[in-house]
């Protein structure tokens, strides 16, 4: 976009710490979330998940469970009509496979869907699982990933209509990629070193605090309408719309403040279910999942194996990147193909050279799905990246950094890779327009002291440090867009709507700020609707970090648009043209001095000129600008037990124009929590049945605010030209380089490569003492 | 089960299944402030003050309440120190998604409110040990730390009225 | 949702267990309950011992401690009997236990009624000589916590009550510290190790090592206790601590989970034992280690 406002006019919004728009009533408790109220007359629903990791669901005799009073109805998949699809909660067309429908009558992993109850109470509905009587055929179960692409005679998904995967439902692949650019085979030849390494990453889960919860209920117009926890309303609304037979105009989702969501909630965990018993029975009902549930049936990130090929010369150029990932999605094939393809597209770019060779296999396994989570494919792909990145330059005898210094991407370079891999199709040519990493380089290496090791706290610890470089997208280029609605008041306050979706980021806040700072008003005169299909023009939601960069992108057009229209009945009164019509601070100024107040200007509108000053824009880039970070680690290892203390944490990002600081480094330190968390503690551990082992808190550890080493965290703002007021993404980049910036650490601590994380302490004492024999 | 209480400064009754955690009943009752977030006692949205202290009421028994003081989030509303933290949580923008803030901010009143009582100020440390028992996904609790040590430099000066104050 | 069917509140330890005993059908005392909610038991009924008079904590004319089994986790971290007694080390133990909300609830009898491996009170009470008392409808036992677990999740209990611990006089002045290991800060302990020891003109009395999440129960690492016994400070060389560590680690009986493996265990052991054992002898008493997982 290339012209905002007067080019010339000092900012007074956008990179403002404004006051969350949301904040205080948050901060109040007040019953803002979905659960929070209760419609009345409403039921309760439980879904009952099967026992076995792979059955065919024989029959379901339900008559028990209906005899308990306060039962009212049970659901199963011999009721239910089969529309196949996907949950994922992308835009259409859909790149995962539609490989599955509401009630499944083959069941594929421990906890899938068998049947779902509704009754009066919560308590009842919980009895009334028990009393469900269900017939299986149990199947051989595949929790292998290697296993499942070795095997062709038990399938997971052998339907007749599998649209979308990849071997037809042949094999048990549900996603393959193989892109190449130059020719990576003949290069290796050519190269002084050769160094190859193989790298595991473990399955992690977003953990949102609020769980997955939906409420549905028919209005006075037999409209269904469904109140939920979920990043994506109007996919989910055409979603629902095809999968119950019903016009989108029929269905209503409204999203109210939503605890986290972390791409887990960009799925259709659960809403189905609610408006499929809110139909059977014209009641309101209402699921939401336990922890446990959530450990088990919502989403994880893919488990991979890496393997990296990297073609060296001794001055240190990298002449040639292979990368090649195994993945396992689990029982359903959601983002199957887009984060695997993200593993690379996001990733590689990051040193260009003049072969890059990208292969993924994706395997269906009767393991818990996986799917969307904030990153999206590149916190593994960076993880095996960076990591090799230092193998290299051990190999070769260099400095880290400079190797990093020396082929990182620059102003200027374009990325071939993404042309080749889009979302799930070919994609767009991307040219670095804007960076700050060599800046974040520099900033982030002087804070925590890059060179200086600090001393050891105790004899038995040893200290390191550690460093990764990261980059993400802005959006998916070409794909995804939204629109926004920008409407003034008589006093001169301003209702925006949009459908954009606030998940706790902070994306309401950011929006107001850009729409004040086009129309030249103050954010505390922007009221912001976000996320109710029926009030809100159309938004793709948040995901792919594109929130303030593709949305912001609409309301700034809508509210461009809108001082355009006051423009012109400015000029119109003072009988001069637009163009000598200037905004800012509130103030609407013409030639000669005349002067007015929005106030004035709005009213003067509304009851002289009699116009509604509004507009509604569309936005939508072909570009993905990526956003950079430079993240360095500070540990100390404990060489006898493998216990690895995190004592600084220094992040560097460019997100291009922060157009509210506090919040981007918000953004930071929480994706850095996550991060360290995927680094040193979390996995959820599935056994060889396909049975979680670890399904509550107790067990599965996110971060405490114990855990938290002390943080520094730095912005470095550029000037993103096709970004609003030059922004760019800031939600996904910063959770992509800790894992690897703490294991390099590990690494110059005690002199062993750690290849699996989490480093819990015994993966870390198992190395050294390997190491040491 | 009847039980007698003291809910938020007031005598209430509540009548509740034997089995029944305070936190369902505390949502049963409309106050909301309390959040549901792991049921095994390690997420702390739930946090509320049994008698002062805080605790998980989702692994709490509401028939522990009978014969207490229960004070929510709701509670508090009028008492200075909460609204100080309040504020401070916003102003360091400490509140990213919100469904963990009132858990915090119970679990951070209780913290000065001692210290306040003792004459003490909370470094570091004994902030993220008041907080450890409060999961937050968003904000990697820097943020949060920030707001309470804020109000911690200034505590002295917060009166101490209200539900809870003693 | 736990499916009571009635909570009976106890007004005395002989009530209580007269309740239990009146049926019908199964019933589980109760008191913080932060680890029934979490997989609740069959059962018909609870009887809550919170209104029994065993929440205190209190010094004895004899000298002992005595800790209600009602007392809060939260209550013996900060009692100044617990934390003046042998460094402080149940007091440390009950601070590292749970989260901040949990150990307001918590109590001393439910972390050692539910008698899991982990149980984090376990090492610094066997470590301390701890001495419970068992209380039936009129009568009274007192037995030593070794002999109280029976296996995991299993005591000696029955449908009696645990009524408290004593910690004996004679440990007060003990030289004590633990480690437990962890993933992340707040986690199930992976191993823990307690060290107790009495030093008398230069020669040790008492040696008390005591572990926990590395066997069927918590237990005594007797043999490596043995050698140390009645030897002079003087001739300990670290080689000899660290034979302490192994012998301890040979005592101990751990599994393979999904947290650690039964080799790591066993070898943490040794090592925890050996640094815990050198920091109480280099005389000033110290809770060994860094940070988080300290």
């Amino acid at each position: 976009m290339t012209h905002d406002r007067q080019q010339d006019a000092p900012r007074t919004e956008v990179g403002r710490n404004v006051t969350k728009i949301d904040a205080f009533k948050l901060a109040r408790g007040e019953p803002v979330f979905t659960d929070d109220i209760h419609p009345p007359g409403m039921l309760w629903a439980k879904v009952l998940g099967s026992p076995h990791a792979h059955a065919r669901v024989l029959e379901v005799d339900a008559t028990r469970a209906l005899a308990l009073p306060g039962v009212v109805d049970v659901a199963w998949h011999a009721q239910v009509k089969a529309i196949p699809h996907t949950r994922a909660g992308q835009s259409h067309p859909e790149p995962s496979p539609w490989d599955t429908v509401i009630l499944p009558p083959k069941v594929r992993f421990i906890g899938d869907r068998v049947a779902v109850v509704v009754a009066e109470t919560l308590e009842v509905a919980e009895r009334a699982l028990g009393l469900i009587d269900v017939r299986y055929e149990v199947l051989p179960a595949l929790t292998d990933m290697d296993e499942a692409l070795a095997r062709t005679d038990v399938l997971i998904h052998e339907d007749p209509d599998p649209r979308g995967i990849a071997e037809g439902g042949r094999t048990n692949v549900a996603a393959r990629i193989d892109k190449q650019v130059g020719d990576v085979e003949a290069a290796l030849k050519s190269c002084d070193h050769v160094v190859e390494r193989t790298y595991w990453l473990p399955r992690v889960q977003a953990s949102h605090i609020e769980p997955h919860v939906a409420i549905s209920w028919l209005d006075e117009d037999g409209r269904l309408v469904v109140k939920t926890s979920t990043q994506v309303p109007f996919h989910l609304r055409r979603i629902l719309a095809r999968i119950l037979e019903l016009k989108e105009a029929d269905i209503r989702v409204i999203k109210p403040r939503v605890g986290g969501g972390f791409g887990d909630k960009q799925e259709m965990v659960m809403e189905d279910l609610v408006a499929l018993m809110t139909l059977r029975t014209r009641r309101p009902v209402r699921l939401e999942f336990t922890r446990e549930e959530e450990l088990i049936c919502a989403r994880v990130r893919h488990p991979q194996r890496i393997v990296m090929t990297t073609g060296v010369m001794n001055d240190g150029t990298i002449v040639a990147n292979r990368m090649r990932v195994t993945a396992d999605t689990g029982a359903y094939g959601s983002h199957a193909l887009t984060v695997q393809g993200n593993t690379g597209q996001k990733v590689l770019p990051m040193y260009p050279c003049a072969h890059i060779h990208f292969q993924v296999t994706c395997l269906y396994t009767n393991n818990p799905i996986s799917g969307a989570f904030r990153g999206y494919g590149a916190p593994q792909g960076c993880f095996a990246l960076e990591c090799h990145i230092d193998e290299v330059a051990k190999v070769l005898g260099h400095d880290r950094l400079e190797l990093r210094r020396k082929n990182h991407i620059r102003l200027g370079d374009t990325d071939p890779l993404s042309a080749k891999l889009g979302e799930g199709k070919e994609g767009l040519v991307r040219v670095i327009r804007s960076t700050g990493l060599e800046k974040a380089i520099e900033l982030g290496c002087e804070a925590i002291g890059w060179g200086q090791r600090q001393e050891p706290t105790a004899p038995h610890l040893s200290r390191g440090l550690g460093m990764a470089l990261a980059m993400q997208g802005s959006g998916i280029a070409g794909v995804d867009w939204g629109a926004a609605t920008v409407k003034l008041n008589e006093d001169g306050s301003v209702n925006l709507a949009v459908g954009a979706t606030d998940i706790g980021q902070g994306s309401d806040t950011v929006l107001a700020q850009i729409c004040a700072e086009e129309l030249g008003i103050r954010y505390e005169d922007v009221r912001v609707l976000s996320s109710d299909t029926d009030l809100t023009p159309f938004d793709v939601g948040a995901y792919a970090s594109s929130t303030t960069y593709v949305s912001g992108g609409a309301v700034q057009k809508a509210a461009r648009a809108v001082r355009e229209q006051l423009a012109a009945i400015a000029a119109g009164r003072w009988e001069c043209t637009t163009t000598d019509v200037r905004f800012g601070e509130g103030q609407v100024s013409g030639p000669g001095g005349k002067a007015w107040t929005m106030a004035e200007l709005a009213s003067h509108a509304l009851y002289q000129a009699k116009v509604q000053p509004m507009a509604t824009a569309s936005h939508l880039s072909n570009e993905s600008p990526p956003p950079f970070a430079a993240q360095f680690a500070d540990v100390e290892v404990d060489r006898e037990t493998g216990e690895v203390f995190l004592r600084r944490f220094v992040s560097a990002v460019d997100c291009g124009t922060p157009v509210h600081p506090d919040l981007v480094l918000g953004q930071i330190e929480g994706a850095v929590a996550q991060a360290i968390g995927y680094g040193l503690f979390e996995e959820v551990i599935v056994d060889a049945a396909g049975r979680v082992r670890n399904p509550n808190f107790l067990d599965y550890k996110i971060a405490s605010a114990l855990d938290m080493p002390e943080m520094i965290t730095i912005l470095v703002p550029t000037e993103e030209p096709s970004g609003p007021f030059g922004a760019k993404a800031a939600g996904e980049v910063p959770i992509d380089g800790p894992a690897p910036a703490i294991v390099n650490a590990i690494c110059d601590a005690v002199g062993v490569r750690i290849y699996r994380i989490p480093a819990t302490p015994e993966r870390v004492w198992r190395q050294i003492k390997e190491a040491g024999e | 089960m009847r039980m007698d209480l003291t809910l938020n400064g007031r005598p209430a009754q509540w009548e509740a299944a034997p089995g029944a955690t305070l936190l369902a009943v505390l949502r049963d009752e409309g106050l909301v402030a309390a959040k549901r977030g792991c049921e095994t006692g390690d997420c702390g949205a739930c946090t509320v003050l049994l008698d002062g202290q805080p605790v998980n009421s989702c692994v709490v028994a509401a028939a522990r309440a009978h014969g207490h003081r229960v004070t929510t989030l709701e509670g508090l509303a009028d008492d200075p120190l909460m609204r100080r933290l309040q504020d401070a949580l916003v102003e360091h923008a400490g509140v990213q998604c919100g469904y963990c803030s009132p858990g915090m901010l119970v679990s951070l009143y209780h913290l000065l409110r001692a210290c306040r009582a003792e004459g003490t100020r909370p470094g570091d440390h004994a902030i993220r040990e008041a907080l450890s028992g409060n999961l937050c996904r968003c904000t990697g609790y820097v943020k949060p730390v920030a707001a309470a040590a804020a109000v911690a430099a200034a505590l002295a000066g917060i009166p101490a009225t209200g539900t809870e104050a003693r | 949702m736990w499916d009571l069917k009635e909570y009976r509140i106890a007004g005395s330890p002989g009530e209580a267990v007269a309740m239990m005993r009146r049926g019908p059908g199964k019933g589980v005392y109760i008191a913080g309950g932060t680890d029934l909610f979490l997989f609740p038991p069959q059962c018909d009924y609870a009887v809550d011992i919170n209104h029994a008079g065993l929440g205190a904590i209190a010094r004895t004319p004899d000298g002992d401690v005595f800790v209600g089994a009602a007392a809060t986790l939260h209550h013996i971290a900060t009692n100044p009997f617990v934390t003046g007694y042998a460094g402080g080390l149940l007091a440390q133990a009950a601070a590292h236990c749970g989260n901040r909300p949990v150990r307001s609830t918590a109590t001393l009898g439910g972390n050692l009624c539910n008698a899991l491996p982990s149980a984090d009170l376990a090492p610094a009470l066997l470590a301390l000589d701890a001495v419970c008392y068992i209380v039936d409808e009129d009568s009274q036992e007192s037995l030593p916590l070794e002999d109280f677990f029976e296996g995991p999740r299993r005591t000696v209990l029955g449908d009696r009550l645990l009524a408290g611990i004593a910690l004996p006089a004679a440990g007060a002045g003990w030289r004590a510290a633990a480690r437990r290991l962890t993933r992340s800060a707040e986690d199930i302990a992976l191993v823990q190790v307690a060290v107790a020891l009495s030093v008398a003109d230069g020669r040790l009395g008492a040696v008390r090592i005591a572990l926990g999440s590395v066997a069927p129960v918590p237990m005594r690492a007797m043999l490596a206790e043995a050698q140390l016994e009645g030897e002079a400070v003087a001739d300990l060389s670290p080689d000899r601590l660290a034979d302490a560590g192994l012998i301890a680690a040979s005592e101990c009986d751990p599994i393979d989970d999904h947290r650690a493996s039964a080799a790591y265990r066993r070898q943490m052991v040794g090592v925890l034992t050996r640094r815990l054992l050198a920091g109480l002898l280099a005389e000033q008493p110290r809770n060994d280690d860094q940070g988080s997982a300290a």
